[in-house]
């Protein structure tokens, strides 16, 4: 008896180990069959957490064309506030940043164009005149920074710009590209992270090698960067002729550590089981060390999507996506322990029946993981959930 | 008429560039305009699903999407579209919801490239085929989708059915 009680402890510790969950919640106030709410966005950030107050921002088409949306909820609520709308003409891929005091910053693609607002309060300011997509934000102590997709010629760049807060207002100090030379073909996707030191980490999709590989330049400075390297430790090439390579989409980027950056993508590399997730650390030396396989055995033979990697300045980490290995699509997670990630567990409210996907996910100061996802019905509509994790 | 040369090379140059990798000589055309052309013209939807660089999408391009019958066939039958699976380009399903064709490997359920589904004129899914195909093989599908049958029997049932 002792023995089979000790089995069953053992047995659970995979699903019972590192976070103690709260209740989930829901966020977007307004739902129908006809709605479709979006979390995606350039480096997955559609939660943060400022002082005392929870941030998401999400896109929908409720008032009948796509529009950007923010909900708040002091931590201590137990309900999101109603939402408010961020945009005025059509919306895609709204990323929050948590500044100081419960205020943030967003970000959007609107008609086009990129945009911005401090929140709450500010006013949106239109950062680009060239035709800008898939923003994405970070912060270290003042210095704040986006990156975005521009159009350059025939197709799109990655620029990085230092913006500027006085007050709620914000401007664009200095705008640049990664690169001088005009894109050979398509960049998008930008992935953005300040380390602990200050400099500056961008990662994209590129199409110059006429398959989509991520790649990343460092920057000590915010304005000289390197020459772009391969995220990924993977080259891949023709075979017998034929195609390029192997794709591999979507990197993300976290701050980790006291001085480095973690990395999640979904990369195809074993073409007959759909995008797997892979994750590479630099540890401070501005170089991504070797690529780890994300997701546990279980999830093999199993399309993965979604990914975000969070990274604590503790040195924590945790990966985030969603997968049907159950047989529906659930949201998991993997741990970081500091030599590999640990085997992955669902996160509870966003598992069972029906179709929970899309994770984006944050810290706050204290260590607390903060996820939110879709929980899609096709019936009743799509809900936003939201749950708060605390370290155990 | 070198106005109107350079002017077709830019076309098929920028089509190029847009769609990736379809086969060459197809018109193939994106989502939301291949939805609203078969929905007007009552044809049947074929939708390729492929990835930039993809070599079994090229093998099947060369191998099989060359051969000029096949190629008359599926052009005059159907209306053509290529989705990039990994692209950030914007298509709205039938449902009105907006997504990325990216976001549509997802709701495929993709695990591989080429990806060929068949869609009825208002973009209901009839079936999805992965992977390399022959000739035959989309002379079949043509016969099974749009003779009606899948309305009867399962592509093995029909399959099964022919020898």
């Amino acid at each position: 008896m002792r023995t089979a009680a000790l089995l069953l402890v053992v047995l659970a510790w995979p699903a019972q180990a590192a976070w103690e969950w709260g209740a989930p919640l829901t966020v977007n106030s307004v739902q129908g069959a006809a709605i479709f709410p979006h979390l995606e966005s350039a480096n997955r950030r559609g939660v943060a957490v400022s002082g005392d107050s929870v941030g998401v921002v999400w896109e929908d088409n409720r008032d009948g064309s796509p529009q950007c949306y923010l909900a708040l909820k002091p931590a201590a609520a137990a309900a999101f506030q109603p939402e408010i709308r961020l945009s005025q003409a059509d919306c895609y891929e709204p990323v929050l940043l948590a500044l100081d005091k419960g205020r943030f910053v967003a970000a959007w693609e609107e008609a086009g164009k990129v945009h911005a607002r401090v929140l709450p309060g500010g006013a949106a300011t239109q950062l680009t005149e060239a035709e800008s997509v898939q923003v994405t934000l970070a912060l270290r102590g003042d210095a704040l920074y986006a990156a975005w997709a521009e159009t350059a010629g025939r197709f799109k760049r990655i620029v990085v710009a230092r913006l500027e807060l006085v007050n709620d207002a914000l401007s664009v100090s200095q705008v640049q590209p990664i690169e001088a030379a005009m894109p050979s073909d398509e960049q998008g996707w930008p992935a953005l992270a300040v380390a602990g030191d200050g400099s500056v980490t961008v990662a994209w999709e590129d199409r110059r090698h006429k398959h989509t590989v991520p790649l990343v330049s460092h920057s000590r400075d915010g304005q000289a960067f390197s020459a772009p390297a391969r995220l990924t430790d993977h080259k891949s090439g023709s075979v017998d002729g034929l195609g390029a390579g192997t794709g591999a989409m979507r990197p993300t980027l976290s701050a980790w550590g006291a001085q480095g950056i973690a990395a999640v993508w979904l990369d195809k590399r074993d073409f007959l089981s759909g995008y797997d997730v892979y994750a590479a650390f630099d540890p401070g030396t501005r170089r991504f060390g070797r690529n780890l396989r994300v997701q546990d055995s279980f999830g093999d033979n199993m399309a993965q999507w979604h990914a975000q990697i969070v990274g604590g300045a503790d040195g924590r980490g945790v990966a985030l996506w969603d997968d049907a290995r159950d047989g529906t699509p659930d949201v998991w997670l993997a741990d970081w322990d500091g030599e590999a990630f640990r085997d992955n567990v669902a996160v509870p409210a966003a598992a069972g029946p029906g179709a929970q996907t899309d994770p984006v996910a944050t810290f706050d100061a204290g260590g607390n993981l903060h996820v939110v996802w879709l929980d899609r019905d096709e019936k009743t509509g799509t809900r936003i959930r939201y749950a708060r994790a605390a370290p155990r | 008429m070198r106005v109107m040369t350079m002017v077709l090379a830019a076309a098929l140059f920028w089509t190029g560039s847009v769609l990736a990798d379809p086969p060459a000589g197809y018109p193939f055309v994106g989502f939301d305009a291949g939805l609203k052309a078969a929905r007007a013209s009552g044809k049947p939807i074929f939708l390729y699903f492929g990835r930039y660089g993809c070599a079994w999408c090229d093998h099947t391009n060369k191998k099989t999407f060359s051969d000029a019958a096949l190629k008359a066939l599926y052009s005059d039958n159907y209306v053509l579209v290529y989705v990039d699976a990994e692209s950030g380009k914007r298509l709205t399903l039938p449902s009105g919801e907006r997504i990325t064709e990216a976001e549509l490997g997802v709701r495929l359920q993709a695990f591989a490239t080429p990806l060929f589904v068949y869609m009825t004129p208002q973009g209901d899914k009839i079936m999805q085929i992965p992977g390399f195909k022959t000739v035959q093989d989309f002379r079949d599908y043509d016969r099974y989708v749009r003779g009606g049958h899948y309305k009867q029997k399962t592509l093995l049932e029909f399959l099964g059915g022919k020898s």
